[in-house]
């Protein structure tokens, strides 16, 4: 009988691969882990890779979920791993080094993360660049905060994620010498990260977008100057962070961490347009996100500066949503976006905050209006 | 001209839902399947509303160049000039509607991040921009990943 593909990718690939088309995707990935597993692990043995498995997350990469067993001269070795392997259509042009390079410093922190074994660089062994990681406990909902859980829990967990932001902004990237890997920014952290989006933006333009234009003039004209440099995640969610109970096991998805300004990640986790996300209706909303940061890590937080990196995160977002619609386009992406215009105008409603709250100067907590 | 274009596109969806969608097991083709039938289904109401939108469109955004023409450097005046002299293409075609639209928007696009507009001339901007996001007729829908029929009890 013919294997179908999701019986291929769930069997044990060592044992059945003989039977597996070579330019399937899993047995791609079967052959690729086992010639890595060789390079690493010149005395490593009886390689076995069982239930592999694509999860159907990620928008920027291919996820793949596997157990990997081998002997070596140390004895016989058993792992739960993670790979994750850059697609042929990516939403995020990021390097993995660099995500490597940060996990591995974080193995030495209290922030959980997964641990890294491998990184391919170039996709010498699994054709594009990838890295394999521990699978860690727990599940994955980017809706984890609005689920059927009991308030208490959803609101001890909701605590728990502003505490794991504060933590990571505290971790000492200095003395793990990640300006290296990640790059110090030069002025403003703002126009930087402006910068750089800028340029994606350019990159995915099929056609003239004068509500983007008009933002991006804005958002330059107004760029905050940063009270810190700290590592920022860049995409900080419930939907990339594992869960078990009211107990964060591993923050995900760290492609687009860099060193920036701490209001970036809280601009993101507090941008109205993600509230189903990061928000527990009229229980922990914006004020509270924001007071127990100040609280956390002691940093003032000025109104207007929030409100910048909440209306950047919309425009930044924008572009990951421009980005899809040329992948699309050109036939490397399997998923249809459109013009994000429903970005649009509650980027000028926080424009519009933003212009008043700047000529008050207020900082959250000090008697501004949130 | 029967199948018309919305019973096609309905079709289509039908069939995808009821007779593909049930037999594809993969987590991540379903979440893809799934995608594709919602975006069809957006684009059932939203094609025959691009023409009116796109003609509409073109209409006020040459009134809102006509507002800026008078702060904007001398070059683009006169580009914004030289299109808006051009007369409007034919109601009923799509592609030159659209190809219309494409450069009067690459001009607002110049015009509105022009330095010392006035608060009116902002204003303008910021009511045309917003009228426009609230009338795009073709929206991403977000789909509730469904669970491939072999995990379903």
């Amino acid at each position: 009988m013919k294997a179908t593909a999701m019986s291929r990718t769930k069997a044990d690939v060592h044992a059945v691969d003989n039977d597996v088309d070579v330019d399937h995707p899993a047995a791609q990935v079967a052959n690729g882990m086992r010639s890595l597993i060789s390079a690493a692990i010149p005395s490593a043995g009886e390689i076995v890779l069982t239930d592999l498995v694509r999860s159907a997350g990620g928008l920027s990469r291919e996820n793949w979920s596997f157990d990997a067993t081998w002997t070596d001269d140390s004895g016989v070795h058993k792992f739960p791993l993670m790979l994750m392997r850059d697609a042929a259509g990516t939403l995020l042009n990021t390097e993995r080094q660099r995500e490597f390079s940060v996990l591995k410093a974080l193995a030495n922190t209290d922030v959980p993360a997964p641990r890294v074994f491998w990184i391919d660089k170039h996709g010498r062994w699994l054709g594009s660049p990838s890295i394999v990681m521990t699978r860690m406990p727990g599940q994955c909902d980017y809706m984890v905060l609005n689920s059927s859980s009991p308030l208490d829990a959803r609101l001890k967990l909701a605590r728990a994620f502003t505490g794991l932001m504060a933590k990571l902004h505290t971790v000492d990237w200095q003395g793990h010498g990640l300006a290296t890997s990640l790059g110090l920014p030069e002025g403003k952290p703002s126009l930087h990260e402006l910068s750089y989006w800028e340029a994606e933006y350019r990159k995915a333009q099929l056609e003239p977008h004068p509500e983007l234009d008009y933002i991006l003039a804005w958002l330059k004209r107004r760029a905050p100057r940063a009270e810190a440099i700290v590592l920022v995640h860049g995409d900080f969610k419930p939907g990339n962070a594992l869960v078990e109970g009211d107990r964060i096991t591993a923050k995900l998805d760290w492609e687009t961490v860099h060193l920036g300004d701490p209001l970036e990640d809280l601009g993101w986790v507090t941008n109205p347009v993600r509230k189903r996300e990061h928000q527990i209706p009229g229980h922990w909303e914006r004020r509270e996100i924001v007071a127990a940061y100040r609280q956390l890590t002691g940093r003032n937080v000025r109104e207007a500066d929030l409100l910048w990196w909440n209306i950047f995160s919309c425009w930044k977002l924008s572009v990951i949503q421009l980005t899809a619609v040329a992948e699309f386009v050109a036939g490397r992406y399997n998923r249809v976006f459109q013009t994000p215009s429903w970005l649009y105008r509650p980027m000028f409603q926080m424009m519009e905050t933003a212009d008043s709250a700047d000529s008050t100067d207020g900082a959250f907590g000090e008697g501004s209006k949130p | 001209m029967r199948p018309s274009i919305e019973e096609q596109l309905k079709g289509t969806c039908r069939v995808l839902e009821n007779v593909v969608a049930p037999c594809v097991n993969d987590p991540m083709a379903r979440k893809i399947l799934d995608g594709l039938i919602a975006n069809l289904s957006m684009l059932i109401s939203a094609l025959p509303a691009v023409p009116g939108f796109l003609r509409q469109d073109n209409e006020t955004t040459v009134q809102l160049l006509s507002t800026l023409a008078s702060s904007l450097p001398a070059e683009l005046t006169a580009r914004v000039a030289d299109t808006l002299d051009k007369p409007e293409p034919d109601p009923v075609d799509v592609a030159a509607l659209d190809a219309r639209n494409a450069s009067l928007r690459e001009l607002l696009a110049q015009a509105v991040c022009i330095e010392g507009l006035s608060a009116d001339q902002q204003r303008a901007i910021l009511q045309h921009m917003s009228e426009r996001a609230s009338r795009a007729p073709m929206r991403y829908v977000a789909t509730t990943p469904s669970l491939p029929p072999s995990v379903k009890t």
